[in-house]
């Protein structure tokens, strides 16, 4: 393990990460072959995936489950909240954000308020609407051990005093969701769960006791529910329409009151962080090499598109492209070259043919040039792909899943699919490569012209996508030209 | 789309005697789904649901029904009903094949899935076979980009499919039968 302890210089980082291929075996092999996430789930390739099955409350708490809750309970939840705070977990939905910091945005619990008691509500909302094109790793941790979930939102409920908690879960995830409703139903037989919960009675000293409440909420098939505030406009029954911010929802968030939004891998980290410290934790994955915080810990991958063994890795942050690719997926399908990758979630962008070594951490978004790791889940794309109509479908997804709430996402997103449906066609013209790149600024370049980020992911995949493969977008239109009395440069690219 | 709206203060409500919602679906509403929430609108999308799976759409008496048991005005309930793209404001086949449409199973051969199950059924894209057994839709991303092209049929996901497994899945979910 000794190869994974690196000197941290805190505010500095720049250390060159020179951890080789054969160090990153020693972690999983370390952890005898299992993941931390995966660990009851076999995966490859150290794993039978013929072996998987859903991990009922039994064989979970066999195996050292529900250890990390009952070692949080003897904790002081401020306490708990550091600790998540010193591992530096960035949240696993895409944004990156630091979980504990994350928390400590709620708003103290007064002195005689207990949550849960006289309309006195503080929630979580768990996100697991993973909709995303190319984002498929929560569904594996909810299909088969859900229980890791349920102890992350339990560990969660009791060091932000959080009383109930609500899963929501896409529309398309049935059987994830009838999965989710019996591993809760369970939860609450053993003590989990409900007025005999929290393990029974560890959780009641000194005035502390409450009980947290867990429900499964399914969507309905809107991708922007997987927004924050969307997600809770729709737990509240309503349209899923973006809530403008401030306030944020740690203040007034589900029905007002203030709420954590996390996301199921983010929740699935803290069993094993609280258990083994946040020092173990720190020791996996990679410190950041352009002065940004660490990227620490393990992180699912899921890898999509043209490779031989497509599938869920749960690997350290850090792992090149390449690696992934050539190692864990058993290399380019068909033995065909390597174009372009979705970097993480179509909204991240596109790496170029030039960037198949890109490293695969919360750097990933200064270093090469996309809006940011995203999920990481990278969806390759062989040297036949068409880049051009990967930009079309993209823009329809954005087409359809604009929820129409701001005019530049709802019109510009639409007159973006019409530009691209035109280019792929061949009756586009060279002017209408500015008018795309034009049209999808004006959405949004963080900070956008709109309430979400919807707009700046539908600016940043096209604009990587168009930049990074222009030739083959100026191969398929018309050339225009414009006269001009002077000489210009290059145009300006970014 | 969810925010293209259409003119409906002419529109009738056809409306048959029997409820849509039944005892036991209102029992359920009041009974569980209701208390888990700090407000009553909160049940509507669990409550739409619950409509939307016994009968595979959700007609407007059964919106202005739900709008009665939740306090709520009916507007309301079709403001939220037909944004979401899951809840049917009009009658489908028995059972829905969705084919994924999104980046990996695009590029990994859903056009061909999509043309082997138009010319299984006779459909195209959107339509409903004339014995009412099957819809055809294509949905963005199924969250199974690894098993691309994905299939979800009725509450099942098939992964992985090639165009000749179609007859046998659709002949499959026929002989499963039922709504949802």
């Amino acid at each position: 393990m000794d190869s994974f302890v690196r000197r941290r210089r805190p505010g500095v980082g720049l250390e060159k990460r020179t951890q080789s291929m054969a160090d990153r075996r020693l972690f999983t092999e370390n952890m005898g072959g299992r993941g931390i996430l995966t660990q009851r789930i076999p995966t490859k390739p150290f794993g039978d995936l013929k072996d998987r099955h859903i991990v009922g409350y039994d064989e979970y708490v066999k195996t050292g489950g529900y250890e990390g809750l009952r070692k949080a309970l003897t904790i002081a939840p401020d306490d708990i909240t550091e600790s998540v705070k010193k591992s530096v977990l960035r949240g696993r939905g895409g944004a990156g954000f630091p979980t504990g910091v994350k928390w400590t945005f709620l708003p103290k619990v007064e002195e005689g308020q207990v949550p849960g008691v006289d309309g006195f509500h503080r929630y979580l909302a768990i996100n697991a609407d993973e909709s995303e094109p190319g984002t498929f790793k929560d569904r594996l941790l909810m299909d088969f051990d859900p229980h890791l979930m349920l102890e992350g939102i339990a560990i969660c409920c009791y060091a932000c005093r959080l009383d109930r908690a609500y899963i929501y879960i896409r529309g398309e995830y049935h059987h994830q969701a009838h999965v989710l409703e019996q591993a809760i139903a369970e939860a609450y037989e053993h003590g989990i769960f409900g007025e005999k919960g929290l393990i029974n009675s560890d959780a009641n000293t000194a005035g502390q006791r409450f009980q947290v409440d867990c429900y499964v909420h399914r969507g309905a098939g809107a991708y922007i529910c997987g927004e924050e505030t969307g997600l809770l406009e729709s737990l509240e029954g309503k349209r899923g329409w973006p809530r403008i911010k401030p306030p944020f929802p740690a203040v007034k968030g589900l029905f007002g009151k203030p709420t954590v939004i996390n996301n199921v891998e983010t929740l699935c980290h803290l069993p094993s962080i609280i258990e083994n410290g946040h020092e173990w934790f720190c020791k996996q994955g990679v410190e950041s090499t352009v002065g940004g915080p660490p990227s620490f810990g393990t992180k699912l991958i899921g890898v999509s598109g043209h490779v031989n063994d497509p599938g869920v890795f749960e690997l350290e942050l850090g792992i090149p492209l390449r690696t992934l690719v050539e190692e864990y997926c058993g290399g380019m399908r068909g033995g065909k070259k390597y174009k372009a990758a979705i970097a993480g979630g179509v909204s991240m962008g596109v790496l170029g043919t030039d960037q198949y070594e890109a490293e695969l951490d919360f750097d990933i978004g200064r270093k090469y040039n996309v809006l940011g790791l995203g999920t990481a889940c990278p969806t390759v794309f062989d040297e036949d792909t068409d880049m051009v109509a990967v930009a079309r479908n993209v823009a329809r997804f954005f087409k359809h899943e604009s929820c129409g709430q701001c005019t530049p996402c709802r019109e510009g997103s639409g007159w973006l699919y019409q530009l691209l449906c035109r280019i792929e066609e061949g009756d586009g013209k060279t002017k209408d490569l500015d008018l795309a790149l034009e049209v999808a600024t004006s959405m949004g370049s963080m900070p956008g012209t709109t309430i979400c980020g919807l707009a700046d992911g539908n600016n940043w995949s096209l604009r990587t996508i168009m930049n990074k493969f222009r030739d083959e977008f100026e191969d398929r239109v018309e050339r225009s030209f414009v006269p001009v009395k002077m000489t210009v440069g290059a145009a300006a690219k970014d | 789309m969810a925010w293209i709206t259409k003119p409906s203060a002419t529109t009738k409500i056809s409306k048959r005697d029997e409820p849509y919602l039944t005892e036991a679906m209102r029992e359920e509403l009041t009974g569980k789904i209701l208390p888990r929430y700090e407000t009553k609108h909160g049940a509507l999308l669990p409550a739409l649901h619950m409509i939307q799976h016994a009968y595979g759409w959700v007609p407007h008496q059964a919106m202005l029904e739900i709008a009665g048991v939740l306090e709520l005005p009916p507007a309301e309930v079709l403001d939220t009903a037909s944004f979401y793209e899951e809840y049917w404001l009009r009658p489908k086949g028995k059972h829905t094949v969705a084919v994924c449409r999104s980046i990996a199973c695009e590029f990994c051969g859903q056009p061909e899935i999509t043309q082997a199950v138009m010319k299984h059924l006779g459909i195209e894209v959107g339509e409903t076979t004339d014995d009412d057994e099957f819809t055809l839709v294509e949905l963005e991303c199924l969250g199974a980009c690894g098993g691309a092209p994905a299939v979800l049929i009725d509450e099942t996901l098939h992964e992985f499919v090639k165009p000749g497994d179609i007859a046998g899945l659709l002949d499959e979910a026929k002989k499963a039968g039922g709504h949802h």
